[in-house]
C-alpha cells in the first residue's frame, strides 16, 4: 500500500514553496478563475507553472481546484483554461460540476477528483463518480470513520478526508446564506461565512451556529488503516506560519506513525502545537459520533489570536552564528524562543544578543516586517523559511508551549 | 405548460386543479414542512390517475440508507409515478444499477446552474432538471433553449436557503437552557431579513421568511416554452387556493399580454421580492493581487 498523501491548501506561490518544504506531498491551489476562494491571491498561469515546477522537483504533486457551481457563462472559456493549465503541468482537477469529468478525462491524460462541495456521503454516490471516470473522492465532512471505510471498502476508489481546519455548517454545496444575505455567490467563490454571523433572536441571546475547527490529529493512524489515500488541510487563505507548523506537525505524526515510533509524549507535543496555531477550538465532528451542540459556538465570533509567530528566518551564517530573519511580533533580550525547520528541526534557546538591520546591538525587535539578527549556536542548517516563535516571555514567565 | 405545486397539508393536495403534485417521502425527504409515507403516495397514485405524481427524495443519503432506498425506488417504479426529485447521485447510480423506468428529476438545490450539465444529465438518463433559485430569468432562458433536458422553475415560494446534517435549534436552545422546540425565526441584523430555522430528524432548513414572488416571470416562461413551474405552498397558505386557481386559467389562455396585468397585480399581494430573478449574485470582491 502507497504511504498516505499529506495535501497542504497554498494561497500563492510562497506558500505553495514552504508547505512543500515543510513536508506535504502536495498542495491544492486555486487559479484566477472558477475556484471557491475567489478572494484569495490566487495563482495565475506563470504562477502555475513555477509551482508545478517547484513542486516536480521534489517528486510532488499540484492540484487546482475548478470547483465552483458553474453558471452558463461561467462555461464559456473553462475549456481554454483547462488546456492552459495542462500545459503549465497541474498533476490533478478537483471539480464538483460533472460535466467537467468526462470533459477532461476525455481530452486530457490528467487526474480529475472530485470536490466536496459535492458532499459526496455514500458509496453508491461514489461509485457513479468512479464509472464516470474520477481518479479520486474528496468525501463528504459529514461522514464517521465506519462510513469512509464501508466507501473505501466497497468503491476501492482513492477517498481523501478533511483532517484540520474550518468546517463549513451546513453541507457544502447545500448553503446559499452568502446569495441571500449578502448577494455573493457561495458556490461560485464568494461565501461571506454567513455561519459565523449571530443572529437576532426575539429578545433571547443571539442565534449564532457557527462550528468550531476540525482537527483529527488523535486519529491519523484510524485513518491510515482503513486505506485512506489522502489527508487534507483546510485554509488556502491561512498565514505561512499557521501552514508550516500544520502542515510539519502532521508530516511528524505521520511519519511516526509509519515507523512505529508515535508516542503518548510525542503526540502530546504534536497537540499543543495544533492548538497553539489554532485561532479557534477544535472538535473531530462527525468521526466517531454525531456532531452535537459541543462543537459549535454559540456567542458570536470566537476567533482569538496570539503573537507566538516571532519571524520568519531569511538565512544563516554557520559561522558568524548569526541569524537573519524577518520580524512578525515583539519579542525582547530574555525571552525563550522556538526555532523550527521544514526539516523538522525544533531548537529552544534564549534571546542573548539582538541586532538591528544595520548591526546595531538592542534589546527589543518592535517593528514587524523589519530585518533583524540574532546570534544562535546551532548544530543543524538552518533553510530560508524556518520559524521563529515564542516559548517564554521573560517579563512574566508565561509559558507558551 | 405546467403547474406543479408542493403542499404543506396532507389533507388539501389540490389534485383536481393542479397537473402534477410533489409528495416528499417520509425519512428521505428534507427542506419540506410534510413527508408523505410510501402507502400514502401508492394510495395517491391509484387514486388520481389524471396528475402527475412526482415523489421528492433530497436527502444526503448516508451508507445506511442505501437499502432502503434501493427497496423503495423499487417499489415506486412499479407505481404510476412521473418521476422522482433526486439530490444525492446514489440515486441515478441505483436506477441504473436496477435497471428502473421511473424518470428522475435532478434536484440538487442550489447547483442546478447551466445548460452543459443539464444537457450532461439529460445524457445520463435524467429526463428533468428543477433549475436553481440563485440564477436569473436570462440564465434560466438560456438554459430552456440550449438543453434538451425537460426544466422546471420554482416561481412562488419560500426559499430553502440552506440545510445541515447538524442539529442546529436544539443545539441552540439546550445551550441557552430553554425548552426544546423545532423552529426558530431569526434576523439578521444588517439586511433585516428574517429566516425560519426548522430542525426534524435529519437535520436543519433554513427558509427565507419571505415570499419569492415570481408570478410576474411566469408570462416569460411559458414564452419561452418552460415544461413546468412549481409553486411551494409551505408559508403561502392564505392565499394559495386562490393563486393556484387564477394561475392555472392564466397559463390555459395563454398567458396573454392583456391578461398579464391584472394577474401580477393580483398577486402583488405575495410581496415584490423576484429573489434572483433580475438580480445577479457576485464573487469576486476585490481583484486578485
Amino acid at each position: 500500500m502507497d504511504k498516505i498523501e499529506l495535501l497542504s491548501p497554498a494561497g500563492d506561490l510562497e506558500r505553495l514553496k514552504v508547505t512543500l518544504l515543510y513536508g506535504a506531498d502536495a498542495v491544492y491551489i486555486g487559479g484566477e478563475k472558477y475556484s471557491l476562494r475567489a478572494n484569495a491571491t490566487n495563482f495565475s498561469l506563470e504562477d502555475i507553472r513555477e509551482g508545478c515546477q517547484f513542486a516536480h522537483k521534489l517528486s510532488k504533486k499540484v492540484y487546482l481546484t475548478l470547483n465552483i457551481v458553474f453558471h452558463n457563462e461561467d462555461m464559456e472559456e473553462v475549456e481554454k483554461y483547462i488546456n492552459d493549465v495542462v500545459l503549465c503541468g497541474i498533476d490533478a482537477f478537483i471539480v464538483s460540476d460533472p460535466f467537467l469529468i468526462s470533459y477532461i478525462k476525455s481530452n486530457y491524460q490528467v487526474e480529475v477528483h472530485l470536490s466536496t462541495q459535492n458532499s459526496t456521503s455514500n458509496y453508491e454516490a461514489v461509485s457513479f463518480f468512479k464509472n464516470e471516470g474520477i481518479d479520486r473522492v474528496v468525501l463528504a465532512r459529514e461522514l464517521s470513520l465506519l462510513e469512509i471505510k464501508e466507501i473505501i471498502d466497497k468503491t476501492l476508489i482513492d477517498v481523501e478526508v478533511f483532517i484540520h481546519g474550518a468546517m463549513c455548517t451546513c453541507f457544502s454545496g447545500r448553503c446559499a446564506l452568502s446569495n441571500y444575505v449578502t448577494n455573493r455567490d457561495a458556490n461560485r467563490g464568494g461565501c461571506a461565512q454567513i455561519c459565523r454571523f449571530a443572529f437576532s433572536n426575539d429578545g433571547y441571546n443571539d442565534f449564532t451556529f457557527a462550528t468550531k475547527d476540525n482537527n483529527l490529529a488523535d486519529y491519523i493512524g484510524d485513518l491510515i488503516d482503513i486505506g485512506v489515500a489522502s489527508l487534507k488541510v483546510e485554509g488556502r487563505m491561512r498565514s505561512l506560519y499557521y501552514l508550516a507548523t500544520v502542515i510539519g506537525t502532521y508530516r511528524e505524526i505521520i511519519d511516526n506513525y509509519y515507523n512505529n515510533s508515535l508516542t503518548e509524549e510525542k503526540m502530546s507535543i504534536f497537540k499543543k502545537r495544533l492548538d497553539r496555531v489554532a485561532n479557534r477550538e477544535t472538535s473531530s465532528h462527525y468521526l466517531l459520533k454525531e456532531a452535537d451542540y459541543t462543537d459549535q459556538y454559540y456567542t458570536g465570533r470566537s476567533e482569538v489570536s496570539n503573537q507566538d509567530y516571532l519571524g520568519q528566518v531569511i538565512s544563516y551564517n554557520k559561522d558568524k552564528k548569526l541569524l537573519k530573519f524577518y520580524e512578525r511580533n515583539y519579542f525582547e533580550v530574555g525571552d525563550t524562543i522556538e526555532l523550527f525547520t521544514s526539516s523538522g528541526e525544533h531548537f529552544e534557546f534564549k534571546v542573548e544578543k539582538l541586532y538591528d538591520e544595520d548591526m546595531n546591538l538592542i534589546e527589543v525587535a518592535r517593528h514587524p516586517d523589519n530585518i533583524y539578527y540574532l546570534e544562535v549556536d546551532c548544530d543543524f542548517s538552518i533553510e530560508e523559511y524556518a520559524m521563529l516563535k515564542i516559548v517564554r516571555r521573560l517579563k512574566d514567565e508565561k509559558e507558551f508551549l | 405548460m405546467k403547474l406543479l405545486i408542493e403542499p404543506s397539508n396532507k389533507n388539501k393536495l389540490y389534485l383536481d386543479i393542479v397537473d402534477g403534485v410533489i409528495l416528499p417521502l417520509d425519512d428521505l425527504a428534507v427542506e419540506s414542512n410534510i413527508y408523505f409515507t410510501l402507502e400514502e403516495i401508492e394510495k395517491i397514485s391509484k387514486n388520481y390517475n389524471d396528475v402527475e405524481i412526482f415523489v421528492k427524495i433530497n436527502k444526503n443519503l448516508m451508507n445506511n440508507d442505501i437499502d432502503k432506498v434501493r427497496d423503495i425506488l423499487i417499489k415506486l417504479d412499479k407505481l404510476k409515478i412521473k418521476g422522482i426529485f433526486f439530490y444525492d447521485l446514489a440515486i441515478l447510480q441505483l436506477k441504473k444499477e436496477l435497471n428502473l423506468d421511473v424518470d428522475l428529476v435532478w434536484n440538487q438545490t442550489h447547483m442546478v446552474n447551466n445548460y452543459k450539465t443539464c444537457n450532461y444529465y439529460f445524457e445520463k438518463g435524467v429526463k428533468y432538471a428543477l433549475l436553481g433559485k440563485e440564477i436569473t430569468l436570462d440564465e434560466i432562458k438560456e438554459i430552456l433553449e440550449k438543453s434538451k433536458i425537460i426544466s422546471m422553475v420554482e416561481v412562488v415560494s419560500r426559499p430553502s436557503v440552506a440545510f445541515s446534517k447538524r442539529k442546529l435549534v436544539s443545539n441552540y436552545l439546550k445551550n441557552e437552557g430553554r425548552a426544546l422546540e423545532n423552529k426558530l425565526t431569526i434576523k439578521e441584523k444588517i439586511t433585516d431579513t428574517f429566516y425560519d430555522v426548522v430542525e426534524d430528524k435529519n437535520g436543519t432548513s433554513f427558509y427565507l421568511n419571505r415570499i419569492m414572488n415570481g408570478t410576474s416571470i411566469i408570462k416569460e416562461l411559458f414564452d419561452n416554452e418552460c415544461s413546468y413551474i412549481i409553486f411551494r405552498e409551505y408559508g403561502l397558505e392564505d392565499n394559495f387556493f386562490q393563486l393556484i386557481i387564477d394561475t392555472k386559467k392564466y397559463i390555459l389562455n395563454g398567458c396573454l399580454e392583456n391578461d398579464y396585468n391584472d394577474y401580477v397585480d393580483k398577486y402583488k399581494i405575495l410581496g415584490d421580492d423576484t429573489n434572483f430573478f433580475f438580480k445577479k449574485t457576485i464573487y469576486r470582491v476585490k481583484k486578485n493581487g
